[in-house]
């Protein structure tokens, strides 16, 4: 990995933003994505989906400060998670639903009906 | 130092009586990382060494503006910590065994206990994790029983320590992995808490884990680095093993 992709790969920004560690499953009629969200409220997040992405943004209830750490070395703090994904199939946003509990946002995302039965003769 | 080859630096006039050891190393949640830090912390054990090898990412960490191996030792002449900051790449985790264990039989270790955690789907309805164990011969598996730990009794287990297991075996060590139901790829503090309560049938270390839960959030802010690294680490271990069905003709 070149060092550019591996800054550009880092979990955080300047701009006071945290990407969350997030995982995706796909369950054949849907997509559940799972994010972990610490020291956020279920009021503070917002999620927008189109037919092939899903963004969310979620303000910590505390933001989150490290002192003179890594390349920074200076008082930088982050106070929001955001994180954009690209689908790997079209989803149907009217459908979606979402829970967070302990932590956890739970983002279903049921699939555009694309499959058809085929009766046997 | 050899290509390939793992090296145990030991701090100088340390010395042991039949120490028990706890294992701590990234895995699934971080239970084991996070439950070893803690107990590192509250036990106030000194570092006693640190682990090196060629196999191990040229990394060193920096803390409080002191140089540090990712891959430290901790304790006491009863007790040892193995720890580590980084991810353990696949390629290192049989010479990383292979290399313990010949030092834990040096040593004379009455036990190696592994702290781990358990992948489990719902763990986010999970209030209290479980803690399940796996003995590497019959006299731990009785001694289990008898601190009535619940058994893994089927399944696959992967990684270190489920090496660490055999490599204590051919050894004829005593070796035990302490298992708590966790999320897969999130940091578990509540796991760690579990596990750490299972540690005290074995170690009376009698710690309190309120301080743990407090900062769970604290916690899992500081350790998504790690939990990528191990995760993209844990793909190439044949971790999703442990979700498989063991093939069960009898």
């Amino acid at each position: 990995m070149g060092l550019e992709r591996w800054i550009r790969d880092a979990m955080w920004s300047y701009n006071g933003n945290l990407e969350p560690l997030y995982e995706l499953e796909d369950k054949g009629d849907e997509i559940i994505i799972t994010f972990d969200l610490p020291r956020v409220k279920k009021e503070d997040v917002e999620i927008n989906t189109t037919e092939d992405s899903v963004e969310i943004k979620a303000k910590m209830s505390e933001a989150v400060c490290w002192e003179r750490w890594g390349s920074v070395q200076r008082r930088i703090s982050f106070h929001q998670f955001r994180k954009q994904i690209k689908l790997p199939e079209q989803i149907d946003p009217e459908k979606a639903s979402a829970s967070l509990k302990n932590g956890i946002l739970r983002i279903s995302l049921p699939k555009k009906r694309t499959k058809v039965l085929i009766p046997i003769q | 130092m050899k290509e390939g080859i793992v090296n145990i630096v030991e701090e100088e006039g340390v010395e042991h009586k039949n120490p028990i050891v706890i294992e701590g190393l990234p895995d699934v949640g971080l239970v084991g990382t996070i439950a070893a830090s803690y107990i590192v912390e509250k036990m106030k054990y000194n570092e006693i060494g640190y682990i090196e090898s060629d196999l191990f990412p040229p990394v060193m960490v920096i803390h409080g503006g002191k140089l540090k191996s990712p891959f430290c030792l901790y304790g006491n002449e009863e007790v040892i910590v193995v720890s580590s900051e980084i991810a353990i790449p696949p390629n290192a985790v049989y010479p990383l065994t292979r290399t313990l264990a010949d030092w834990f039989n040096d040593i004379n270790a009455a036990l190696v206990i592994s702290i781990t955690g358990l992948p489990v789907k719902n763990r986010m309805d999970i209030e209290k994790p479980e803690v399940f164990a796996v003995g590497n011969n019959e006299e731990v598996v009785k001694e289990l029983k008898a601190k009535q730990v619940e058994l893994l009794q089927e399944g696959f287990i992967a990684g270190t320590y489920a090496v660490m297991l055999r490599e204590c075996y051919k050894r004829e060590l005593n070796a035990i992995s302490l298992l708590a139901q966790c999320f897969p790829v999130y940091p578990d503090p509540g796991a760690a808490a579990s596990v750490i309560g299972s540690l005290d049938k074995f170690l009376q270390l009698g710690i309190d884990v309120g301080e743990l839960m407090e900062k769970e959030e604290e916690i899992k802010l500081k350790a998504r680095d790690l939990m990528r690294q191990t995760a993209l680490s844990a793909s190439e271990m044949q971790k999703s093993a442990e979700q498989d069905m063991p093939f069960m003709y009898r």
